[in-house]
C-alpha cells in the first residue's frame, strides 16, 4: 500500500486508463491546469489531444465526448461543478442515459461525465450542488460517489472500462483528503457497498463527503452507541442488500445524503428499506439530507447543509 | 454628447475608487482576513465604468460582469459600496442609504457563465413591452461567448429589435484559456453579422471610447433600432481568481503581454490626458486618489464594525426561498 | 468527381424509392400501422439522396429528421424495410421497433437520431472529433432544419468545430418552416448560411430542390472536410410540401398555407425537374422512367409485406437494453 490523496487517486486512475487504452482522452474547461488538480499535470504527459481544454461551452463539451463515445473512444469529460451537468441536461439526461435502449442496443455510450460537488468551500447555490437524485432517477446513467482515495481510484477505472455513461462526482471537500491505496492495479466493481465502520446499535447509510461526518459522529458516540456506517460507493447501481443486511443486523438506521431531502437520495434508499426491511426496524428509518432550499453562500452555508449535530440527532431519535 | 469637466472627472473618480477597492479585496484575501474567492479586474474598470455611468437612466436594465465582482458597476450606477464589501467578509451592513441594485436595475450575476444571455432578453422584451424606452445593457466575457445561450439570445434579439447592447469584456482569457484557442475568429464583434447587428471593437482601455461607442449603441436601442455587439479589448491583469495559478492553458502567462497592457493601464491613460488637457491639475488629480483611499480605509472600518452572519442569522434563508 | 450515366439514374431512382417510401409510411400512419409521428420528406429527397450520394459508408450521417432521414440512408445504400418496420414497431426494425422514429443505422454510420432538435450540433461535434482522431479521412454529414438553426447548441459546435478543424459538413434543410413557424420569423437574415461568416468558416447557399447543385456543394465540402481543411456549412433552399407531422394543422402560426403556395413549391419538385433534365440529355428514356417505377412499386410492395409479416417485441427485451453489457 501507498499513501496518497484523493485528487491524486482519481488523477492516477485517469493516467492509468489513458496509458492503458488509447481510445481514453478527458476533455472539459481548462483541464490541462485542473480546476481541482484531479486533472493536473497529464497534459504534460500525453499531450494535448489527450488532455483537451475546451471553449466554455458545456453543452458542446458533453455533447462531444458523448459522440465520441459512440464513435468508438471512451472519452472522459470534466463538467467541473456538478452543477454544470444541468446546462447539458439534453445530452446527459437524454442522449447519453437513453440511446443505447432506445435504439435497440445497437449503440454504446461508454462515456465518463465527472463534476466536482458538494459544499464546503462556501462558493453559493450554483456551485455547491450534490445533483445525485437527478442522476440516480434518469435510467441508463450509473453513479459513483466515492468517498475515500482508494474508492475514488478504483471506481474511476472501473467507470472508464464501463460501456454506460457514468456519472463519477468527486466530492470538493475531499480533494485532499490522505488514505491508502495499493501499489498494484486494482478495480471496485459498481454495486458493492462498502461497510466503514461495523457497529451494533444503528446502521448510518452516508454518501461521499458525509461519510466522514457520520465517521466522526460515531467515534464520537461510541461509548453510547455502536454505530455501523454503509457507504454505498455507487447510487446506480445500488447495493440495497449490504444496506439490508446491515438494517437486519441493528433494526435503526439513518441516511445521510448532501442532496436535497425532498425526492433525494435519502427518500429513495428509505423507501427501498420501508420495503424489504420492514418488519426488521425497531424505529422509523431518519434522514439526514440538505434542506429543501438553494446552498447559501458563505457563512450560512452551515444552515442549509447537514452537520455533524444533525446526524447525532438523528441517531437519538432512531435510538430512543 | 460631448461631456462636462465635471463628468470627465466622475470617470476618472470612479476607476481609482474600483481600483482601490479591487486592491482592498486582494489585501483582505492574501493577509487572510477575508475567505472565499476573488476575481480581480485592474486594468479593466474603464470597460464597465465607461459604458454605464452617463448612457445608462435609472430606470434601465444591467447585466454586470463578473470581474471585480462588479464594483465598478456597482459605483457607476450609484450604488453604495458599503453591501458589496459587507458581503465579501460576510458581515451583516444592516441599512444601507441610496439606492439597492435592485432599484438600478441588477438582478444578480449568474453562478453559471453565460446566464446572463437569456435573462437580459428577457429583460429587453420587458423593456420594449413596458415602452418607456428602457435600454438594456448586459455584459459577458470572451469566455462566455462560447456558450450556446449567446447563439439563442442575440438572434431573438434581432429578429424583434430588442432594446439591448451586448458588450463583450474581452480580455483575452477565461480561467486558463487564452480566448485565441476558444473562439474561431479574432474578434468576437464578427459573429453580430449573423444576425444583421451592428457591431464594434473598441479600445478597453480607453473610457470614452468605450462610453462613445456604447452611446451610439444605446440610442439606437431607444429608439427601436433593434441590438447592437460591442467588443472592448482589455486584458486580465492578475490570475482568474486570486491564489489560483496564472496560467495560459498550463504555462505562465507571457510577462511581455502583460507589460504591454500594464503600460495601457486604463487609470494612467485617462489621468494623463486629464492633465495635458488641462482639466486636471496634478493636486487635484491627487485629491481624488486621496478620497479614494478614505473612502475605502471608512468602509474597511465600517466593514469591521458590522456583525458577523452567523448561522443565527439564518431564519432570514427561508424567507428568501419563495416570494410572498 | 464527375457523375457517369450509372450514378445519375441511381440518384433518380433513390428520389423515387424515397418519395414512395415515404407516401408508404403515410399511408401506414393512416391505417394505424405507423404508431408514432410521421414527418414527410416530400420535397427535400434530392437534398437528402443528392447529400448522402457524396459519403462513404464508413462517414457519419445524421440526417435531417424530414421522412425520418430515410432519404440519406438510402443514398448511402440502405433500403426501406428496416424502417418500415422500425416505425409499425416490429422487432425486424432497425432499433428492434422501439425508437419510434429515432431510429439508428450504425452500419451505414447513422449512429442514432433524437428527440430533441439541435442536438445534432454538440453529438455530430462528437462525431467529428472521433474521426478527426481515428485519422481515416472520415467525414461527418450533419443535418438540421431552418428551426434547428435557431438553438445554441449551433454556436458551440460550430464553434468548437472551426476551432477543431473537424471534418464537419453541417448541412441546413431550410423548407422555411419549423413546424408553425416561418424563419423569416425566427432568423434576421435571408440566409442562415450568413452565420458561418462568424467561425470562419465557408458558407454557401444552394438550390436544394436541383440534386447536381446538392451533390456538387456537398460533395466540395466533403472533399474539403477530408482534406483537413475543416468545417463547411450548406444551406439548401427546399421546401415541404405537407404539414409538419401528417394529422397536424398546415399552418403558418395559425393561418393555413394555401394550396396555390404549395403548389408553388411543387413546381421545383427535385424529382420531376431532375427526370426531365435527364430525359433530355438523353440519360434516361420515358420507358427507363416507368420501369424505375416499376420496380419502386414492386420494392413497397416488398418493404410493406416484411414489416406487415414481422412480430413485435417481446416486453422481456426491454431489461436488457438499459445498460450495455
Ligand atoms: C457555465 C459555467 N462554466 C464555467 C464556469 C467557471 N468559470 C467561471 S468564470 C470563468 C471564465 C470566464 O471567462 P470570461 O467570460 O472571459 O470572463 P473573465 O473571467 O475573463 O472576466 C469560468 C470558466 C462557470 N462559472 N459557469
Ligand atoms: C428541442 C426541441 N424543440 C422542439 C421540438 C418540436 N419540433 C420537432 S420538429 C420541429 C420543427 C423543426 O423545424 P426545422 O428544424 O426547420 O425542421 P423541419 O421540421 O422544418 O424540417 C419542432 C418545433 C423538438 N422535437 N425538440
Ligand atoms: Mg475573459
Amino acid at each position: 500500500m501507498k499513501q496518497t490523496v484523493y485528487l491524486m487517486a482519481i488523477n492516477e486512475a485517469l493516467e492509468e486508463e489513458i496509458k492503458r487504452d488509447e481510445k481514453v482522452f478527458i476533455i472539459g474547461e481548462n483541464v490541462q491546469q485542473g480546476t481541482f488538480g484531479v486533472t493536473s499535470g497529464l497534459v504534460q504527459k500525453f499531450g494535448t489531444e489527450r488532455v483537451m481544454d475546451t471553449p466554455l461551452a458545456e453543452t458542446a463539451v458533453a455533447g462531444a465526448a458523448i459522440g465520441a463515445a459512440m464513435a468508438g473512444f471512451r472519452p472522459v469529460a470534466d463538467m467541473m461543478f456538478a452543477d454544470f451537468i444541468y446546462i447539458a441536461g439534453d445530452e446527459i439526461m437524454l442522449k447519453a442515459a437513453k440511446w443505447h435502449f432506445m435504439h435497440g442496443g445497437k449503440v454504446n455510450v461508454p462515456v465518463v461525465i465527472m463534476a466536482a460537488m458538494g459544499g464546503g468551500m462556501k462558493i453559493g447555490a450554483e456551485h455547491s450542488m450534490c445533483p445525485e437524485a437527478l442522476i440516480m432517477h434518469t435510467p441508463g446513467l450509473k453513479l459513483a460517489v466515492p468517498s475515500t482515495p482508494y474508492d475514488a481510484k478504483g471506481l474511476l477505472k472501473t467507470a472508464i472500462r464501463d460501456n454506460n455513461p457514468v456519472i463519477f462526482f468527486y466530492n470538493k471537500g475531499l480533494l485532499g483528503l490522505p488514505g491508502e491505496i495499493p501499489e498494484e492495479e486494482y478495480l471496485i466493481p459498481f454495486g458493492q457497498a462498502d461497510i466503514k465502520r461495523e457497529g451494533s446499535d444503528v446502521t448510518v447509510v452516508a454518501i461521499s463527503r458525509m461519510v466522514h461526518m457520520a465517521l466522526e459522529v460515531a467515534e464520537k458516540l461510541k461509548d453510547k452507541v455502536s454505530v455501523e456506517v454503509v457507504d454505498p460507493r455507487t447510487l446506480e447501481p445500488l447495493d440495497i442488500d449490504t444496506i439490508v443486511e446491515s438494517v437486519k443486523k441493528t433494526g435503526r438506521v439513518v441516511i445521510v445524503d448532501e442532496d436535497n431531502r425532498r425526492c433525494g437520495v435519502t427518500a429513495e434508499i428509505s423507501a427501498q428499506i420501508f420495503e424489504t426491511a420492514f418488519d426488521y426496524l425497531d424505529a422509523p428509518v431518519q434522514r439526514v439530507a440538505a434542506a429543501d432550499m438553494p446552498i447559501a453562500a458563505g457563512f450560512l452555508e452551515d444552515y442549509v447543509l447537514p452537520q455533524p449535530k444533525d446526524i447525532e440527532d438523528a441517531i437519538e431519535r432512531v435510538m430512543a | 454628447m460631448k461631456l462636462e469637466k465635471d463628468q470627465l472627472v466622475k470617470f476618472y473618480s470612479l476607476m481609482v475608487r474600483t481600483r482601490k477597492l479591487d486592491n482592498l479585496m486582494i489585501e483582505a484575501l492574501n493577509s487572510g482576513r477575508m475567505a472565499g474567492f476573488y476575481h480581480a479586474g485592474p486594468g479593466e474598470e474603464a470597460v464597465g465604468i465607461g459604458a454605464c455611468t452617463f448612457n445608462m437612466r435609472d430606470d434601465d436594465y444591467l447585466y454586470p460582469h463578473h470581474r471585480s465582482h462588479a464594483i465598478g458597476f456597482t459605483l457607476a450606477r450609484g450604488i453604495s459600496p458599503k453591501g458589496w464589501v459587507c458581503r465579501h467578509f460576510d458581515k451583516n451592513p444592516g441599512e444601507v442609504e441610496g439606492p439597492t441594485a435592485e432599484e438600478r436595475g441588477i438582478f444578480g450575476i449568474s453562478g453559471t457563465i453565460g446566464g446572463g444571455f437569456p435573462l437580459s432578453l428577457g429583460w429587453g422584451i420587458t423593456a420594449k413591452k413596458n415602452g418607456k424606452n428602457q435600454a438594456v445593457l448586459s455584459f459577458f466575457g470572451d469566455g462566455a461567448s462560447g456558450r450556446g445561450t449567446l447563439h439563442e439570445s442575440m438572434n431573438m434579439a434581432a429578429i424583434w429589435k430588442l432594446p439591448i447592447v451586448w458588450i463583450c469584456e474581452n480580455n483575452q482569457f477565461g480561467q486558463f484559456m487564452p480566448i485565441k484557442d476558444a473562439f474561431a475568429r479574432e474578434d468576437i464583434a464578427d459573429i453580430a453579422a449573423g444576425y444583421n447587428m451592428p457591431s464594434a471593437v473598441v479600445d478597453g482601455q480607453d473610457v470614452l471610447a468605450v462610453h462613445e461607442a456604447v452611446e451610439v449603441a444605446v440610442q439606437k436601442a431607444r429608439a427601436g433600432d433593434g441590438p447592437s455587439l460591442i467588443e472592448c479589448k482589455t486584458y486580465r491583469m492578475r490570475g482568474h481568481a486570486e491564489g489560483v495559478p496564472d496560467v495560459d492553458h498550463v504555462d505562465p502567462r507571457s510577462e511581455k503581454d502583460k507589460e504591454a497592457w500594464r503600460k495601457r493601464d486604463p487609470i494612467v491613460l485617462f489621468k494623463e490626458n486629464l492633465i495635458k488637457q488641462r482639466i486636471l491639475t496634478a493636486e487635484e488629480v491627487s485629491k481624488i486618489d486621496k478620497e479614494a483611499d478614505d473612502e475605502v480605509a471608512e468602509l474597511d472600518k465600517y466593514q469591521q464594525e458590522c456583525p458577523v452572519m452567523v448561522p443565527s442569522d439564518a431564519s432570514i434563508l427561508d424567507v428568501f426561498l419563495y416570494a410572498e | 468527381m464527375k457523375l457517369e450515366k450509372d450514378d445519375l439514374i441511381l440518384l433518380y431512382r433513390n428520389m423515387v424509392r424515397t418519395r414512395k417510401l415515404d407516401e408508404l409510411t403515410i399511408k401506414g400512419l393512416q391505417e394505424g400501422k405507423v404508431l408514432s409521428f410521421y414527418h414527410s420528406g416530400q420535397g427535400s429527397e434530392g437534398l437528402a439522396v443528392g447529400s448522402a450520394a457524396c459519403l462513404r459508408k464508413d462517414d457519419y450521417l445524421w440526417g435531417h429528421h424530414r421522412g425520418h432521414g430515410i432519404g440519406y440512408l438510402i443514398g448511402k445504400g440502405l433500403d426501406g424495410k428496416a424502417f418500415l418496420a422500425e416505425h409499425y414497431g416490429k422487432v425486424t426494425g432497425s432499433c428492434l421497433g422501439i425508437s419510434g422514429f429515432h431510429f439508428a443505422e450504425p452500419e451505414y454510420g447513422a449512429l442514432g437520431a433524437a428527440g430533441t432538435i439541435g442536438s445534432q450540433f454538440p453529438i455530430s461535434l462528437g462525431w467529428g472529433l472521433a474521426a478527426k482522431k481515428t485519422g481515416k479521412q472520415q467525414v461527418v454529414l450533419a443535418c438540421f432544419g431552418d428551426g434547428g438553426s435557431n438553438r445554441g447548441t449551433l454556436h458551440e459546435a460550430f464553434n468548437l468545430a472551426a476551432v477543431w478543424k473537424l471534418p464537419i459538413v453541417w448541412l441546413c434543410d431550410n423548407n422555411g418552416m419549423a413546424q408553425y413557424t416561418p424563419i423569416k420569423d425566427t432568423y434576421p437574415k435571408d440566409d442562415i448560411a450568413d452565420l458561418a461568416g462568424g467561425y470562419n468558416m465557408p458558407g454557401v447557399v444552394v438550390d436544394g430542390m436541383d440534386i447536381m447543385a446538392v451533390y456538387e456543394a456537398v460533395e466540395a465540402a466533403v472533399d474539403r472536410a477530408r482534406a483537413g481543411g475543416g468545417p463547411s456549412l450548406i444551406e439548401a433552399k427546399t421546401a415541404r410540401y405537407r404539414s409538419h407531422s401528417e394529422g397536424s394543422p398546415d399552418v403558418s402560426h395559425t393561418v393555413t398555407r394555401s394550396e396555390a403556395e404549395i403548389a408553388e413549391l411543387k413546381k421545383r419538385d427535385p424529382i420531376e425537374t431532375f427526370k426531365i433534365k435527364l430525359l433530355k440529355q438523353g440519360v434516361l428514356t420515358e420507358e427507363m422512367v416507368d420501369q424505375i417505377n416499376k420496380e419502386a412499386d414492386e420494392e413497397i410492395i416488398e418493404t410493406e409485406k416484411f414489416s406487415l409479416d414481422s412480430p413485435p417485441p417481446e416486453p422481456s427485451i426491454l431489461n436488457k437494453l438499459i445498460y450495455a453489457e
